[in-house]
């Protein structure tokens, strides 16, 4: 309650008075059961940050402590549950399921991911060259796909693979090339690959446009002072200068290849024998818990895919922290 | 860069995110506060409201007869999703303690897994014993075990072909009685019409349930099971009749006589449409659902009876069918063993929905060998009364026993299937997979397994 009267006060006390105020202090400092300047601050910054606090606290730390206990006990159909330490983190990583999952994504990743970065760094580089209003329709065009929900987005592109109303089918008979099976074992991976790169191509196209946009301007007068063509500014000064963002936009598309979930998870319906319930270790966390009742290995699973792309993550940011400036 | 941004705009916006997140946590907690109870119970003297999760869209009016004919016990039902849907929320309200329905509508294959959970209760402690006469003996056997009653039986899914009488008089095509004709005339409409096919494999994972069926029918009996003799269990995926079926679907897929789009898939609907399937092996609600994907071939189909592997033995196998179980987060046990039993039970008013609306196959005795089921004819199948086939079906199914992981045995089984269609794993090597992979599980989930 004193708390709240104290601040009551502080938030009434105009900017004006902190002078006074701070004459003030030694005689409120020493008012028996007063708090000081310095706590009242404190207490203030806790009861505005307490509705994050709340949320923070309720709906991600109490869970992730749950699942951490749930991991370190074992529960099997019969005979119960048990405390067994780290036997299923043990288990995890001798599990060929979650293992081929992992590689699944890494290999998936490495062709992706580039590919995707490039075609973003491209478009970048593109929009922020030409001024026209076309750059502005382009921007808005390729920016598009992020804003369909990954689920609708995913949905829509199965309906496109599909091998009797797919148009990409059709072209592909048409042309005599015959029956191309997109949601085949073999193609799966590439068809996936392309919705991704569909729905994230703009956005992490946005994100280094802005960062080109940050660039001082005299920097390329400079440079055409010094005889370097659009192609030399943009190599050797607009890709360097902008490294961090990039560093950034790899670092949030590696984590997010790590958990890849939800496409996999829509045309798991249409090819199921394909994406089998094991492809992507998200996948295989979700279906271990909801679909086989085995939430404390599920647990064990997502921790350990946590503790991935942790690690991942730290040593991709500790390998680039020259180019990231986080040094 | 960041010294080019302005404090005043930091603060200003920070502000607003602490304004919307309590915004938010009042909502949360609103939300926490209106939706803490389980829904269903007593207010004062009133009737006893028993919450219900069931999926089709005619339930509606099955509930609204219940609640016409009963006073002190009225129904309220949800449609929490369609089976695994259904399932997955279930199983995780089982595993939270609470937030399930007092009543739920359960597949056969389901019970014994959603029962080792200590999800079900025992409803023979509340008189359902008294209804073993009304249901087939198989069925009755699944939904229970020994006196102890987990569910009660509603409809079957006895299997039979339906097939297009157009196309097979125009390819004169003879109707086949046995597997290996089956085969013959597959091959023979294949050769006349290269886009067509004899039917399509089931291989996704909505279809392992229709592969279970089809090694039923040839006499696969993969488990032996019983709650009350845990933890032993008998795992026997792979027999000779079980590989039997793989192999000889196998071979189909191989030759091309079948294809292999995923049951359930808008190219699955479009080849019963087209006449690109002349087959659909299927079960006793098979008949509503080809009426409703396939609507505008209305009178072009007929049902036979499912192909035999020895000519003449009359062997069935059942796909899918479901029942009503009650929930152990009950609180009205009494009541909600009187909603399990009474939804449909014997009453002819509600049978006359679940048949003429939702096309549910009953397993209750009296409305199955009732005049009014066996002689019913339907347009769709060109006036044809087509329980004449069904109802010897389900009469002549032999009980089966299913696993308390069948989810994780019909994953297996798709992965496997999966494998061998994509040529990476022999027809042959599937069951013994399958049977590696389930009996391994087993042992690690406790089970103490006889092979």
């Amino acid at each position: 309650m004193s708390l709240l009267r104290q601040q009551g006060s502080t938030a009434t006390a105009p900017p004006s008075a902190v002078p006074a105020r701070g004459l003030r202090t030694p005689v409120t400092g020493r008012r028996p059961g007063g708090l000081s300047a310095r706590t009242r601050h404190k207490g203030m910054g806790l009861l505005l940050v307490s509705p994050f606090l709340l949320l923070f606290l309720a709906f991600l730390v109490a869970p992730l402590c749950y699942a951490f206990w749930l991991s370190l006990r074992t529960s099997t159909l019969v005979g119960g549950d048990h405390f067994s330490w780290f036997a299923n983190y043990q288990q995890t990583f001798t599990d060929p399921q979650f293992l081929s999952g992992v590689r699944r994504v890494v290999v998936f990743g490495v062709v992706q991911i580039p590919l995707m970065l490039g075609l973003a760094l491209l478009g970048a580089l593109i929009i922020d060259e030409v001024t026209s209003r076309l750059a502005k329709v382009f921007r808005m065009t390729l920016f598009m796909p992020y804003a369909v929900p990954a689920v609708i987005g995913a949905l829509m592109w199965g309906f496109l693979y599909s091998p009797t109303f797919g148009p990409v089918n059709s072209i592909s008979h048409s042309l005599g090339l015959g029956k191309v099976d997109l949601l085949s074992h073999a193609l799966m991976l590439t068809s996936l690959g392309n919705i991704v790169t569909w729905q994230w191509t703009g956005y992490n196209m946005i994100v280094l446009y802005a960062a080109l946009q940050g660039l001082p301007r005299e920097v390329y007068e400079a440079a055409k002072l010094d005889g370097a063509g659009q192609l030399q500014t943009a190599l050797r000064i607009k890709i360097p200068m902008i490294s961090s963002a990039m560093v950034l936009a790899l670092m949030f598309t590696i984590i997010g290849t790590l958990q890849f979930f939800t496409e996999p998870r829509v045309l798991e319906h249409s090819a199921s024998s394909v994406i089998t319930p094991d492809y992507t270790p998200n996948l295989y966390a979700y279906n271990l818990a909801f679909q086989y009742s085995e939430f404390n290995y599920s647990a064990a699973i997502s921790f350990s895919l946590g503790a991935v792309v942790f690690i991942g993550s730290y040593f991709f940011l500790f390998a680039t922290r020259k180019r990231s400036g986080l040094k | 860069m960041s010294s080019t941004r302005r404090p005043t705009s930091r603060s200003v916006r920070r502000t607003a995110v602490a304004a919307t997140s309590a915004a938010l946590a009042g909502v949360l907690l609103a939300a926490c506060g209106s939706g803490g109870g389980s829904g269903s119970g007593t207010t004062g003297s009133g009737p006893v409201h028993i919450k219900v999760w069931a999926w089709y869209p005619q339930f509606k009016q099955v509930v609204a007869e219940f609640n016409r004919t009963h006073k002190d016990v009225q129904v309220d039902w949800v449609q929490a999703g369609v089976g695994q849907d259904e399932y997955t929320k279930l199983k995780t309200a089982l595993k939270a303690g609470q937030g399930a329905p007092d009543v739920v509508m359960l597949e056969f294959q389901e019970l014994p897994t959603i029962q080792l959970t200590k999800g079900l209760l025992d409803m023979g402690k509340y008189g359902a014993n008294a209804d073993k006469g009304n249901y087939v003996s198989w069925a009755w056997s699944q939904a229970s075990d020994g006196d102890h009653v987990y569910a009660i039986p509603v409809d079957g899914g006895p299997m039979a072909m339906m097939y297009r009488a157009d196309l097979f008089k125009k390819y004169n095509l003879k109707v086949p009685t046995t597997w290996a004709e089956y085969k013959e005339e597959a091959a023979k409409l294949h050769k006349a019409d290269p886009s067509a096919y004899m039917t399509d494999f089931g291989s996704d994972e909505t279809a392992a349930g229709w592969r279970q069926g089809l090694a039923w029918q040839a006499g696969s009996r993969p488990y032996t099971y019983s709650a009350s003799k845990l933890p032993d269990i008998g795992v026997k995926l792979n027999d000779d009749n079980a590989k039997k079926v793989y192999e000889y679907w196998g071979d189909l897929v191989k030759n091309k006589l079948v294809d292999t789009a995923s049951y359930a898939t808008t190219d699955f609907y479009n080849g019963l449409s087209t006449g690109k399937y002349a087959t659909y092996i299927a079960a006793g609600w098979g008949p509503g659902y080809l009426s409703s994907v396939a609507a505008k071939t209305s009178g072009k189909w007929r049902v036979a009876p499912l192909p035999q592997w020895t000519a003449g033995a009359g062997a069935q196998g059942d796909w899918g069918g479901s029942s009503f179980s009650v929930t152990s987060q009950t609180k009205h046990p009494k009541e909600a063993t009187e909603v399990a039993r009474e939804l449909f039970g014997t009453s002819q008013a509600a049978w006359k929905i679940g048949i003429d609306q939702a096309y549910l196959f009953p397993l209750s005795n009296p409305i199955l060998n009732g005049a009014y089921f066996k002689s019913k004819k339907y347009d769709f199948f060109g006036g044809q009364q087509i329980n004449s086939v069904f109802v010897p079906a389900a009469n002549g199914i032999s009980t089966f026993d299913w696993s308390p992981f069948q989810d994780y045995a019909y994953n297996t089984d798709t992965s496997e299937v999966g494998k061998a269609l994509q040529g990476q794993n022999a027809w042959s090597s599937v069951n013994d997979n399958v049977q590696q992979q389930v009996t391994s599980y087993a042992s690690k989930q406790g089970f103490k397994v006889s092979k």
